[in-house]
């Protein structure tokens, strides 16, 4: 088996694991989470200072949007 | 959405104000792991800066190619791409510093700021921007664990490697001591050198930075309220 | 006789003696990330074991009758990283599927696995191995791992409510607690003679 040989079984390899990982990773995204574990829910998550968790976003997001209301009401009143 | 940052600000704003380690807290396994010497840290960090530098540019050439679904493998690819060639780099051509960092080399895969600022910065910014930012956190990264290195070296052997040996804590003779085993004494504390010490100077470090930015936080507050006191009183009058 | 008594030995040694975070720094962004709470801190203990277990187990004959034969070594770490993507995708699918209270658990952990360090150093370790050591650092790692998060986990609640200075609030004095909890754990090095064995 020549260079070309070698090149090719390498770039097959690497080929079929993405391919792999592309696919389990759709199929694990695309199912929908149990009832009552959707993203950033749940007591698991509210001690949890994980940045690069990709819930650790929403539940960032949901902190704002609640200071943001305690001030609109502040100023409401 | 706060308007764009300006380039000066995307590479010197890791550099400081958000450095990955000391602000950030990403990238703690290696940055506890090599920095048992001041010469594996640097070349830790400047590995490190290539992967990042390389990463951020092809990811962010990219990102407009890769569908949103399959990105994190896509980068995942990209960065594992570069990791490898970094391996197979400095296994050819820096063997000893290969074989000083060991597995950690491998593991720049999986480190949290370079798979962080792929899916934070360079999957949205241009190219420049990414490849500045990606040079930036590369040199945050490289001059703080350099820094971590400097004194766990300096502390557990009482010398400083990088080309040559300089000496910081010399051997001494200690008098009473002397006829027991012999007559150099080494005041360097290997603590600092063991795996505990990485955990102590890294949370001291910690300390430290949050106490300075208590400090600065404190003294805006009363510039502030100065303020607020004048303009009232001018007000008045 | 010998071999199981060798194994057992391996499994403490890698769990306690050259612990996986204390010693061996693989896996403190976790590590001090979920260390605040008991049940998180032993859902994330649980998903590491899980994963560390199957990716050691399908990583070894891998890399052994695939990548040497093929003389491709050097594709060691893209291929051990997507294969760890893979399963740790896998797995949480079919616990999405199969089991509301183990996604309960474990299941919102599991995305954070891909960038543990730990499973991935552990596979990269075990290539310089046989498969039976290979499988007491995999099973000795995930155990270690769980009991210095649980321990953690458990420090950390008294942590709370105590005065600290305001500076150390946070991360500062959980990487001085780990800092500390490495000294205990140095002093258990003389548990095992892994000389002996031949297990450095």
């Amino acid at each position: 088996m020549g260079t070309v040989g070698y090149v090719v079984i390498a770039i097959a390899i690497i080929v079929v694991l993405v391919a792999l990982f592309t696919i389990s990773f759709v199929a694990y995204v695309k199912t929908p989470a149990p009832a009552g574990c959707e993203a950033g829910k749940g007591p698991n998550c509210e001690n949890c200072e994980v940045v690069s968790c990709r819930f650790y976003a929403s539940a960032e997001e949901r902190e704002r949007k609640k200071r943001q209301e305690a001030n609109s009401g502040e100023k409401g009143n | 959405m706060d308007q764009k940052p300006s380039k000066l600000r995307v590479f010197l704003d890791p550099l400081f104000k958000a450095n990955p380690l000391f602000v950030m807290v990403l990238g703690t396994c290696p940055a506890l792991a090599v920095t048992t010497s001041f010469e594996s840290a640097i070349g830790m960090g400047i590995l490190f800066t290539f992967v990042i530098f390389f990463s951020n540019l092809i990811i962010s050439l990219l990102r407009k190619i890769i569908p949103d679904e399959i990105r994190t493998p896509c980068y995942i690819v990209v960065i594992a791409t570069f990791v490898t060639v970094v391996k197979l780099l400095s296994s050819t051509f820096l063997p000893e510093l290969y074989s000083s960092l060991g597995v950690f080399v491998s593991l720049l895969v999986v480190n949290c700021i370079v798979l962080g600022r792929a899916e934070a910065f360079a999957s949205q910014n241009t190219v420049v921007d990414s490849m500045l930012d990606g040079l930036g956190n590369g040199v945050g990264y490289t001059w703080a664990i350099a820094a971590i290195a400097l004194v766990r070296e300096v502390l557990g052997a009482g010398t400083l490697t990088f080309g040559k040996v300089f000496t910081f804590i010399p051997k001494v003779t200690l008098p009473i001591l002397s006829g027991y085993t012999g007559s150099d004494f080494s005041l360097a504390m290997p603590l600092f050198k063991s795996s505990a010490g990485g955990f102590l100077v890294l949370g001291f470090a910690l300390a430290i930075i949050a106490a300075i930015n208590n400090y600065k936080d404190k003294k805006a507050k009363e510039k502030a309220r100065a303020e607020r006191a004048a303009a009232a009183k001018g007000g008045n009058n | 006789m010998q071999y199981i008594v060798s194994f057992i030995l391996a499994i403490v040694s890698y769990m306690v003696i050259d612990n996986v975070i204390l010693s061996r720094y693989f896996g403190i962004c976790s590590f001090i990330g979920v260390g605040n709470k008991i049940k998180s801190a032993l859902g994330m203990g649980l998903a590491v074991t899980a994963v560390t277990l199957i990716a050691a187990l399908v990583c070894w004959p891998l890399y052994n009758f695939i990548l040497v034969p093929a003389n491709m070594e050097y594709m060691e770490t893209i291929v051990f990283i997507l294969v760890i993507a893979s399963l740790v995708q896998m797995v949480g699918f079919f616990i999405k599927k199969k089991s509301i209270s183990l996604y309960k658990t474990l299941g919102i952990y599991l995305p954070l696995i891909t960038t543990n360090c730990a499973v991935l150093g552990v596979v990269e370790n075990n290539m310089a191995y046989d498969f039976g050591r290979s499988m007491a650092n995999a099973l000795g790692t995930s155990l270690g791992f769980i009991l210095v998060i649980f321990l953690f986990a458990c420090i950390r609640i008294r942590l709370e409510g105590s005065n600290l200075p305001k500076a150390f609030k946070g991360v500062p004095i959980a990487l001085i607690v780990a800092g500390l909890m490495a000294i205990v754990f140095m002093g258990l090095g003389g548990i095992v003679d892994l000389g002996s064995w031949g297990l450095i």
